[in-house]
């Protein structure tokens, strides 16, 4: 077992944001974070990374709490890509992703070609290579998005909590993400844990997946048995019904939109 | 492997940089030979070729040459102080006096002037000669050290945001900088007027003693500035971000600040809290340098040197006897510079 969270709370000024939070994270493994806005997920993934003090319970790496390891030998285990980060407006995607390297290379080491390969790598995965000039106060949303992706990557940790990836790409760069999320944990045997909102793209990539609802833990467990505990209907507060896709795989889950059923009766009358 | 494409598309930086070198030696060269003093080129070429007559002599070598060191000295330091203050309280506007370290000097020196004067000489008027002034430096850096780390320390006891330094600095600054004001205002006249040429920012009468002050302060700083420069790269970013790439931020924010305040402190010590230079050479450096970001120091220095220098050739020339401070051009030249930057910027 790599990381662990047991009975992590994490309280802002006395409101109780997430409660008693437990997660088992193994080598190689997707683990997908769902919950209506507000329900912790950002806050799990920072109490995870060592960014939050969590006021009871704790997140422990190999056996060592996450907040007791120094930050560059964290940064060397566990990337952490925060939900809605900024950076400098003359930072261009490539210096960026130099970042990145930082936990390997330090304040003096030079870096060596390993470096300069793994940066490259980082952007041709996220399909940066002809942007990494570019300024980021020039990109698209997206595009900015999958600088910072890459930059995490670049670390090349063990661990990668990403918070909301896909939020702002395209479809097409949601699937390219998502695959290789899917990559890293099988060719490289990276550990992933990332909240998402895109419920389907959470079911076919992760191998477990954990519901959260007003900082509390309704489901842990694999995400075909999610399907069955009618959670989804509830915490999110819509309808609809998990359709099969294919023999071994998560099913769909259809939802039902308000005005289909008033634009229904519109044309049906 | 796929090859990193450079960052080339930005010339501008890599050819500036020997351009404002060659500004620089221009400037130091004017200076040496533009003055009050009416010197004959052949009179100074023969001074710096280790003759020439004594007046001529003692015009370059304990006036102009001691002048132009000091105010080049201190240009570096307070561009470089807020160089650093910029980047890691993210805030463009920053420079020296937002940690109060004007402030701090100011009312440690007006304090030094009024105590040394009444302790000396109970009941009257000093002459202005008479005053301690070879202090001054080490009093202003005290002064502002001390206003840097209250600022400090008020701010730590929270969190050490940037907002909050910020915000704490503007504060002290404000009570201090009142506390000085009520003073002079207070106090005798004829002294006030040592103190208003200090508050001014003046590199009148500065010898080579300002300038041996100086250096040992620029070559430790900017030698402490080299290993740090990574992370001075991430402080750019907010804290959880800087932390999550493996950087330790408190240390790393604190050493920082710790090495603008110490920079400005001296240079505000020795030539008196020169406004602007610390806010807008390093907006000159960024435009400058562009996507290379490497440029930025070594711009930000040479730049530093240049404004101080040509300021003070400026003030110097512009009313002969009756010099104008070098704060008074810098302040008037700066206003200008800031608006013509901000609208370059979208
Ligand atoms: N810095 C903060 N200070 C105070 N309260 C906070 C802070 N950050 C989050 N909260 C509160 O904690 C709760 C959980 O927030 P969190 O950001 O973890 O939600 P989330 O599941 O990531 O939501 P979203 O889907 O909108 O990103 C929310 O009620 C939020 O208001
Ligand atoms: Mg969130």
């Amino acid at each position: 077992m790599l990381l662990a969270c047991s009975k992590l709370t994490v309280t802002y000024g006395g409101r109780i944001a997430l409660k008693s939070f437990d997660l088992t994270l193994q080598p190689g493994e997707v683990r997908a974070l769902i919950g209506p806005n507000g329900s912790g997920k950002s806050t799990a993934l920072q109490a995870m990374a060592g960014l939050l003090r969590p006021s009871g319970g704790r997140a422990v790496i190999d056996g060592v709490a996450v907040d007791a390891i120094p930050r560059r030998r964290l940064a060397r285990q566990l990337a952490y890509l925060p939900q809605q980060p900024t950076a400098p407006d003359e930072m261009t995607v490539a210096q960026l992703v130099r970042q990145g390297r930082f936990a390997h290379v330090g304040l003096l080491r030079s870096y060596s070609a390993d470096d300069e390969a793994t940066i490259g790598w980082a952007l041709e995965s996220t399909g940066l290579l002809a942007l990494a000039d570019r300024p980021l106060r020039e990109l698209s949303g997206g595009e900015r998005q999958r600088a910072w992706i890459s930059a995490a990557i670049a670390q090349e940790a063990r661990i990668l909590l990403l918070d909301e990836p896909t939020s702002f790409l395209d479809i097409g760069y949601q699937v390219e993400i998502i695959d290789l999320v899917y990559r890293l944990s099988r060719e490289r045997g990276v550990s992933i844990v990332m909240a998402i909102h895109d419920l389907n793209q959470a079911m076919s990539v992760c191998d477990r997946i954990s519901l959260l609802a007003k900082g509390e833990t309704v489901f842990d467990g694999d995400p075909k048995d999610l399907a069955e505990t009618g959670l989804i209907e509830t915490v999110f507060r819509v309808r609809g019904t998990f359709v099969p896709i294919a023999p071994n795989a998560p099913p769909h889950f259809d939802v039902e939109l308000a005005h289909r059923q008033m634009r229904d009766g519109v044309l049906a009358r | 492997m796929t090859p990193v494409p450079g960052i080339a598309r930005n010339r501008r930086g890599l050819s500036s940089l020997p351009a404002l070198a060659g500004l620089l030696l221009l400037t130091l060269g004017l200076s040496v030979f533009l003055g009050v003093a009416d010197l004959s080129v052949s009179d100074i070429m023969s001074v710096l070729a280790g003759n020439g007559s004594p007046e001529a002599q003692s015009i370059i070598l304990d006036i102009r040459l001691p002048r132009i060191v000091t105010g080049g000295l201190a240009g570096i330091h307070f561009a470089v102080a807020g160089l650093i203050l910029q980047t890691i309280t993210r805030n463009p506007l920053a420079d020296p006096s937002i940690m109060g370290v004007s402030q701090g000097a100011t009312l440690s020196v007006t304090l030094f002037l009024l105590f040394s004067v009444f302790l000396r000489d109970p009941g009257t008027t000093a002459r202005i000669t008479e005053m301690p002034l070879e202090w001054l430096p080490a009093v202003g850096m005290v002064g502002g050290l001390i206003a840097g780390a209250a600022v400090y320390a008020l701010a730590f006891r929270r969190d050490l945001g940037p907002l909050r330094i910020t915000l704490c600095g503007i504060a002290i600054g404000a009570v201090l900088h009142a506390i000085a004001i009520g003073l002079i205002a207070g106090w005798g006249s004829a002294r006030i007027e040592v103190l208003l040429e200090w508050l001014s920012g003046s590199l009148y009468a500065r010898s080579w003693e300002h300038a041996l002050f100086l250096a040992p302060f620029t070559i430790a700083g900017l030698l402490a500035l080299l290993p740090i420069r990574r992370a001075l790269d991430l402080l750019q970013f907010e804290a959880p971000v800087a932390r999550s790439f493996g950087l330790p931020y408190r240390q790393h924010f604190s050493f920082a600040l710790f090495l603008s305040c110490g920079l400005a402190a001296s240079a505000v010590g020795a030539v008196g809290p020169i406004v602007f230079v610390g806010l807008i050479v390093p907006h000159l450096a960024r435009a400058l340098a562009g996507a290379k970001t490497q440029l930025l120091l070594p711009l930000t220095v040479t730049l530093g040197a240049i404004t101080i220098t040509s300021g003070d050739l400026i003030g110097r020339l512009v009313s002969q006897a009756d010099e104008i401070p070098i704060g008074a051009v810098t302040a008037v030249c700066g206003v200008p510079l800031l608006i013509a930057l901000l609208r370059r910027t979208p």
